[in-house]
């Protein structure tokens, strides 16, 4: 008896430690359920085509929405997922190579690029005489390509910009005029220069930047090299420049060591940081996209209680390096039955002058969406000022915005005209799938460099370790 | 005779849901995995090689591997020697029939609170309130302890000192209740028995209660150990999801997933961890269960 026991807790100790093993497999488990879409659409009546739209934003419903007016055969399922803690990669994932793929998917630029880079996105490159005819902003579909082949597009460009508030740069600078701060600006020497005016003459109380984290884009952005070049780790020496600047700024407290997306970075945008004691302390600027506009830095603008606002107060300028930072972009699944059908639904949600106007100068209304699909949430309207990838359309429509609620915020200063000087300078030439791997491997090692509590060479190693635990097939130095 | 047989048959039967469920996700995920282990596939390209053990010859060679197993066993034994030593103290009290403690169930209750809070809570919870700008440097600044905020969330130390308490408190009323479903299953004549023979309260500890929830100690022991080489969640929220600062809190699963997370998906690389990790914890398992084994195993044969 006693030996049957044992042996049964043996057995059932094994399959408790099995489990450790089935984790990469976990996922699979779950997707099931994450195909039934949470938005059900209007149900499909006679012979509705059915085309499954995977999304980790909730936009592309909008265009979903329009597509299915223009096309009313087709029934859109979209699913929307979302990627707070990376379940919409994890699930995307999952169901390469099985029945559950979508037609269409969205794609982050976070992982857009390893996504092109693999055998699982169509070849879509018929479209691209679309974007050639709407003079899409070359980056934008540079980033769906790759080996020359095109795999994806994206309705938004997201040229970055920097953005600071007009009453401190008149404090400290004399002026608030966006032609004089960018000459003042104009490039990260300049930009440190004036980090330490801003702290003098604040009295160490004004920030220049929230985190260094703020402007490791704009680095990367403007290397030479991508980080792999033929199988082998490329440190480019725009690398070591902001690691430089990073160092400098966090050794002279130019910035506030506020995490990016943490409760004190938002604090700074509306006025209510403090620091540990109580005292109140600024944030002069914030390197932010053209989504960071109406997403970010808009609604963060106020305080929660609403005794603080910033609105008004801002002004955007270029800044010291051209560079651009996150945006969406639509593939086609290969397994796709309905590639045609997949193929319109790209080219209409980022290569169709119409939808891109609508979309950009708010006619996507709730009244609009209803109209077509009553079942629409009432918080689905597309409101105006979304940066398009198009040239044709953005020249169009930039005079349209002189008057926006983004203009008042930015003082009068027409941001869309802003962001349309800033796009055509943006490369992103050099981007690959293992970017967003290999930048993050470096956050951990580089913020313990700050701190003082490893040396540089000491980060690069740790860097290099944590690199060579994510891609075995790298050639490490 | 033959209806004997006949019967048996049903038996095969009833375990059936239990050895198709097993061999659908238990079986098969382990061999898929070892399978795995031995190839270069990443989810993100259809072809794919087998490599014999160069996944294993990478991993050893790797220091973070290295790091993530000392890690998982510093971070399992910190927090589940304080939990048996504080679990046993509540269970002995609790069960205590001199002491006759009031109110039990509430305090039963209140320490198993904590198991019940979804680990992403209690992980969103520290991480605010640990943060540059969060409550702990305010109040522990404004109070006067600390001249300037610490940032916490980047001192390996303190980051440590935190996964190794939330586990503890998520976990130590379990335990505790645990034992005292075993405590409580003694029958109490022995101990009056031992009473009666003049015997202390240790001595009554070390002779009756311990032999007697032996079993029960074993299913704690492994079952806390897997759950510990398996540490996930709390680590993984608590920072980054990478085990920073300075891979600190980086656990086997961390990098496990790390290695399924990465812009290709190695799942071959992630699934030779899990075959370490696996090997790991069956061989230290095992050497429990023989450790642990009755001793007298003559008598017990005898009983039967």
């Amino acid at each position: 008896m006693k030996r049957l026991f044992g042996f049964l807790a043996v057995l059932m100790v094994m399959s408790l430690v099995l489990g450790a093993c089935g984790t990469p497999a976990a996922p699979a488990t779950q997707a099931p359920a994450a195909t039934e879409p949470p938005a059900a659409e209007a149900p499909a009546t006679g012979e509705k085509t059915v085309l499954n739209v995977w999304s980790f934003t909730n936009e592309i419903l909008t265009m979903a929405v329009a597509f299915e007016k223009t096309h009313p055969n087709v029934d859109v399922v979209y699913t929307m997922i979302p990627m707070t803690n990376g379940e919409y990669q994890t699930k995307l994932l999952a169901t390469l190579g099985t029945a559950d793929v979508p037609d269409v998917v969205a794609l982050e630029a976070a992982f857009v690029k390893s996504y092109v880079e693999s055998d699982f996105l169509a070849d879509i490159g018929d479209l691209q005489k679309y974007a050639d005819e709407l003079k899409m902003y070359p980056f934008v579909y540079e980033v769906g390509m790759a080996n020359g082949i095109h795999k994806a597009y994206a309705y938004q460009a997201t040229p970055g910009a920097l953005f600071y508030r007009r009453s401190l740069a008149k404090e400290y600078f004399g002026t608030d005029d966006p032609v004089e701060i960018q000459k003042l600006l104009g490039d990260f020497d300049k930009y440190t220069a004036a980090a330490q005016v801003v702290k003098e003459k604040s009295g160490g109380n004004t920030f220049m930047v929230a985190s260094s984290g703020d402007f490791q884009n704009l680095f990367f952005a403007n290397r030479e090299q991508p980080w792999v070049v033929d199988g082998k780790l490329t440190v480019d020496p725009m690398v070591n420049k902001m690691i430089e600047t990073a160092k400098t700024f966090r050794d002279n407290g130019y910035e506030a060591r506020a995490t990016q997306w943490q409760e004190g970075w938002f604090a700074g945008m509306n006025d209510t940081l403090k620091d540990a004691a109580g005292n109140p302390k600024k944030v002069f600027s914030y390197f932010l996209p053209t989504w960071g506009l109406p997403y970010v830095l808009y609604p963060n603008s106020t305080s929660a209680d609403g005794s603080s606002t910033t609105k008004g107060d801002w002004a955007v300028v270029e800044g010291p390096l051209p560079y651009q930072w996150g945006g969406t972009w639509l593939g086609v699944m290969k397994e796709t039955k309905n590639m045609d059908l997949a193929k319109e639904f790209v080219r209409f949600c980022t290569l169709d002058e119409e939808n891109l106007t609508n979309w950009a100068t708010g006619v996507y209304t709730n009244e609009y969406l209803k109209a077509i699909d009553p079942t629409v949430p009432d918080d689905q309207y597309q409101a105006a000022g979304d940066f398009v990838g198009s040239q044709v359309v953005v020249e169009k429509i930039t005079a349209s915005f002189d008057d926006s609620e983004m203009s008042k915020f930015l003082g009068g200063q027409n941001s869309y005209g802003g962001f349309a000087a800033a796009a055509p300078s943006v490369n992103a030439r050099l981007m690959q799938g293992s970017d967003d791997a290999i930048q993050r491997a470096l956050n951990d090692p580089l913020n313990s460099y700050l701190e003082g509590t490893i040396t540089l060479d000491e980060m690069w190693t740790l860097w290099k370790d944590a690199v060579r635990n994510e891609f075995p097939d790298l050639v490490i130095e | 005779m033959k209806k004997k047989i006949r019967h048996d048959q049903y038996g095969y039967l009833f375990v059936a849901p239990f050895i198709i469920g097993f061999l659908i996700f238990g079986l098969y995920p382990v061999v898929n995995t070892i399978v795995l282990s031995f190839t270069d596939r990443t989810l993100m390209s259809s072809t794919w090689s087998f490599i014999g053990l160069k996944n294993f010859q990478n991993l050893f060679a790797d220091s973070t591997f290295v790091t993530a197993i000392t890690n998982t066993w510093e971070l399992w034994l910190m927090n589940f020697i304080p939990q048996m030593v504080i679990a046993f103290l509540l269970a002995i009290w609790f069960t205590n029939n001199r002491l006759k403690l009031k109110g039990v169930g509430v305090w039963r209750m209140i320490f198993y609170m904590p198991n019940l809070m979804m680990a992403s809570a209690v992980a969103a919870l520290f991480f605010s309130l640990f943060s540059f700008y969060g409550p702990v440097n305010q109040v522990l600044v404004r109070s006067g302890f600390l001249p300037e905020a610490i940032d916490f969330i980047r001192k390996p130390a303190i980051m440590r000192g935190l996964v190794v308490f939330i586990q503890w408190w998520m976990w130590f009323g379990q335990t505790t209740i645990l034992l005292m479903a075993a405590m409580t299953a003694i029958s109490p004549s022995l101990y009056e028995a031992a009473l009666v023979d003049g015997a202390g309260t240790f001595q009554m500890f070390r002779m009756i209660t311990l032999p007697l929830i032996k079993p029960v100690l074993i299913y704690i022991l492994v079952t806390s150990l897997v759950g510990g080489m398996q540490m996930f969640d709390i680590p993984y929220l608590l920072t980054d999801g990478r085990g920073s600062p300075g891979n600190s809190i980086l656990t086997n699963t961390i990098n496990m997933y790390m290695k399924f997370h990465s812009s290709k998906g190695h799942i071959g690389a992630a699934s030779s961890v899990g075959l370490v990790v696996f090997l790991m914890t069956s061989v230290v398992a095992l050497l429990i269960f023989f450790l642990l084994r009755e001793k007298h195993d003559q008598p017990a044969k005898a009983e039967r």
